[in-house]
């Protein structure tokens, strides 16, 4: 790990609930510019809701620590403020809209974003080169957003704005869950381009490695129960991998660990 | 026209427009609605234009009486016809004023009910015939165009005509427009209702359909005016044996906008099907009537809407269909689908089935819903704040709108007002 001065993404002592109670407790947390991180943990760990945290989410209150990102405090900025900062949260569910077409939605979410900004020609023609990078069916473009598309085509819609907003931090929550083989194939890929043209920062959070396979992991953080139980770097992983979450989980509750 | 009033500014106010056929709790405040036209207007029958494409100029017609004795003819084939002694039908009614019978011993009839059995036994198919927003606000219309644009298509015989409403500050624009599609014969007709301009002004149509049996009648409507104006588009239609009638309204623009569509579906096999597409953003009251008379056999219908509203938009949608005493197999159905992208938006749904007939059916549907959190938190994750996802909801009606105008003046009309909201709306669609 390149350990800089000023990280991209710094979480201080971030503690946060829902409805008063308490989901995450203290996370500490650092990822420099460049920089690839996982973070793994047991179904109910706090994962995903770390990452919704980070984005802003609404339903959740920031009790106590502050988010830093790019040198901006960002902890009381609303949603689209983070995401025009360079956030970018990749969505374990994402939503359905009717009403409003792929293309339409797309258009808006680069409005405005300087160096983005697209005229019409323009934006199609780059909108349809990532959708073919992505093996996606540029008819989509004209659907409603997520109506009736399969869970595959929700994540390589998702993939397609990875590529289309470059934002200088991507959380991926749980983008390879529930996909096929060659969903998979086309997630890695979207994050691979990513990664190759962007050089921004990605903290995945999964728990399940073999999406990790073909990636360079500078950082893996284990979350149990709200906290971060364990850090390490990318040898963690395959330990994991064999040994799962359960002696982490006991260590949490106050049985000492085997391993 | 007789309860149509002026008051001291000389504002014309239309009362009971677009009313439903059976009233429901006047706390509502939905049966139907007052209109209060601007004081001044000047009728522009210039501001009205009838363009029929190459090859169809002959089915402009000269015959004012056209539509009426169309109606008068077929109302001799269709004779009134009195029920098997219903509780409470003309019969009985005839019966009771004759004092033949005891008061007590006649059920008393609603006011729709009394309506219904009218229709049903007593008018003619011409005195039957209505249109969607009422007496009083077609009588209006028809006295601000000109002489009604009568285009009578042979039998046979395809026809395509395209009308222009270009509408005006301080002027009344409205097409009068008779339509008699003879036996098997087939017609594409455009409506375009647009006004610029920041002062007041109205537009409207007034539209009577005659579709003989066999015939097929597509009716497309496209306003786009800017929200300085008042558009009225009121059409009453009478759908013959076998006659299939398509109407699509498209309302985007104006800042009261008032449509109404009654459908007679007297022939046996009869069939209308109305798609509306809507949005309400700002100020704008958006008021629809659509009124199903099933009196035929195996006659279907269907009403389709689809709307988006936003900022403090108020929309009121009756749809109403009438499984008339008569109608056995026949099948209607309504459904709705609005999204409400502001908090402080006003939106009324009143589906009704009326029915007095077996082995029938009518089926109704509706979606209303705001736009949920975890959408608002979605556009937040890709940039957009809660004004431009609303921004968004009516770009994107607005663009369904360009890709699916009839023609370039019509694209150019809903992109100007796309620019209205979204600047460079134009260059986007391009």
């Amino acid at each position: 790990m390149t350990v800089q001065a000023t990280p991209l993404l710094s979480l201080a002592g971030v503690t946060a609930s829902v409805d008063e109670k308490a989901i995450l407790h203290g996370i500490d947390l650092e990822v420099a510019a460049g920089e690839t991180h996982v973070l793994m943990g047991p179904n109910g760990a706090g994962k995903s809701t770390m990452g919704h945290v980070i984005m802003g989410d609404p339903v959740y209150t920031l009790d106590a620590g502050a988010i830093t990102f790019d040198g901006e405090d960002i902890s009381e900025l609303s949603c689209d403020k983070r995401s025009r900062a360079g956030l970018f949260l990749s969505f374990q569910a994402p939503v359905e809209i009717s009403g409003v077409p792929l293309s339409s939605f797309l258009r808006a979410s680069i409005a405005g974003r300087p160096g983005l900004e697209m005229k019409g020609r323009e934006f199609r023609r780059r909108v349809k080169e990532l959708a073919a990078e992505l093996d996606m069916d540029v008819s989509y473009l004209n659907r409603e957003l997520g109506v009736g598309f399969s869970g595959g085509e929700k994540k390589k819609v998702e993939m397609l704005q990875l590529l289309l907003l470059q934002p200088k931090l991507a959380i991926l929550d749980e983008t390879d869950s529930g996909l096929d083989v060659d969903a998979l194939s086309v997630v890695s890929r979207g994050m691979d381009a990513y990664r190759r043209t962007t050089d921004g920062s990605l903290l995945i959070i999964t728990h399940n490695t073999r999406i990790l396979e073909h990636l360079h992991v500078d950082r893996v953080h284990v979350m149990v129960g709200g906290r971060i139980v364990r850090e390490g770097d990318a040898e963690l992983i395959p330990w994991i991998d064999e040994h799962g979450f359960e002696s982490f989980e006991r260590e949490a509750a106050g049985v000492p660990m085997e391993a | 026209m007789d309860r149509t009033s002026g008051n001291a500014s000389g504002a014309v106010a239309l009362t009971g427009v677009n009313a439903m056929p059976a009233p429901t709790w006047s706390w509502l405040k939905m049966n139907d609605t007052a209109v209060e036209i601007p004081a001044g207007l000047t009728p522009a029958p210039a501001a009205v234009s009838v363009e029929p494409a190459p090859g169809s100029a002959d089915v402009v017609s000269a015959n004012a009486d056209a539509f009426d004795d169309a109606l008068v003819a077929a109302g001799k084939r269709f004779a009134s016809r009195a029920r098997a002694s219903a509780p409470g039908d003309a019969r009985d009614h005839v019966a009771l004023a004759a004092g033949e019978v005891d008061p007590m011993d006649v059920p008393a009839l609603s006011r729709y009910q009394q309506g219904a059995v009218r229709v049903e036994e007593e008018l003619s198919v011409e005195e039957a015939f209505e249109t969607g927003m009422g007496a009083e606000a077609y009588g209006y219309l028809r006295s601000i165009g000109e002489r009604p644009c009568v285009l009578e298509v042979p039998s046979g015989a395809s026809a395509q005509v395209r009308v222009r409403v270009s509408g005006t500050p301080g002027t009344a624009s409205v097409a009068s427009v008779d339509v008699i599609a003879r036996r098997d014969s087939s017609l594409e007709l455009t409506v375009a209702l647009n006004g610029t301009g920041s002062e007041p002004g109205l537009i409207g149509a007034a539209m009577r359909v005659f579709a003989a049996a066999g015939s097929r009648v597509s009716i497309t409507t496209v306003q786009t005016a800017d929200d300085a104006f008042i558009s009225l588009d009121d059409a009453g239609i009478f759908v013959d044996e076998g006659a299939h009638v398509e109407v699509s309204h498209t309302v985007l623009g104006a800042g009261r906008s008032y449509t109404g569509l009654a459908a007679d579906l007297r022939g046996d096999a009869a069939r209308i099907d109305v798609d509306t597409s809507y949005l309400g953003a700002r100020e704008q009251v958006r008021d629809f009537n659509y009124q199903i008379r099933h009196l035929g056999r195996r006659t279907t219908s269907s009403m389709d809407a689809n709307g988006v509203l936003a900022g403090a938009s108020k929309k009121v949608l009756r749809g109403t269909i009438d499984l008339m005493h008569g109608c056995t197999g026949s099948e209607g159905a309504e459904r709705e689908t609005v999204l409400l992208a502001d908090e402080r938006v006003d939106n009324k749904t009143v589906p009704v089935i009326l029915c007095d007939e077996d082995d029938v059916a009518g089926n109704h549907g509706a979606t209303i819903g705001h736009v949920r959190p975890e959408q608002l938190f979605y556009l937040g994750c890709r940039g957009l704040s809660p004004e431009a996802a609303e921004a968004l909801f009516i770009s994107a009606k607005l663009e369904d709108a360009a890709l699916n105008a009839p023609d370039d003046e019509v694209r150019a009309n809903v992109i100007r007002l796309g620019e209205t909201v979204i600047p460079g709306f134009g260059e986007e669609i391009a």
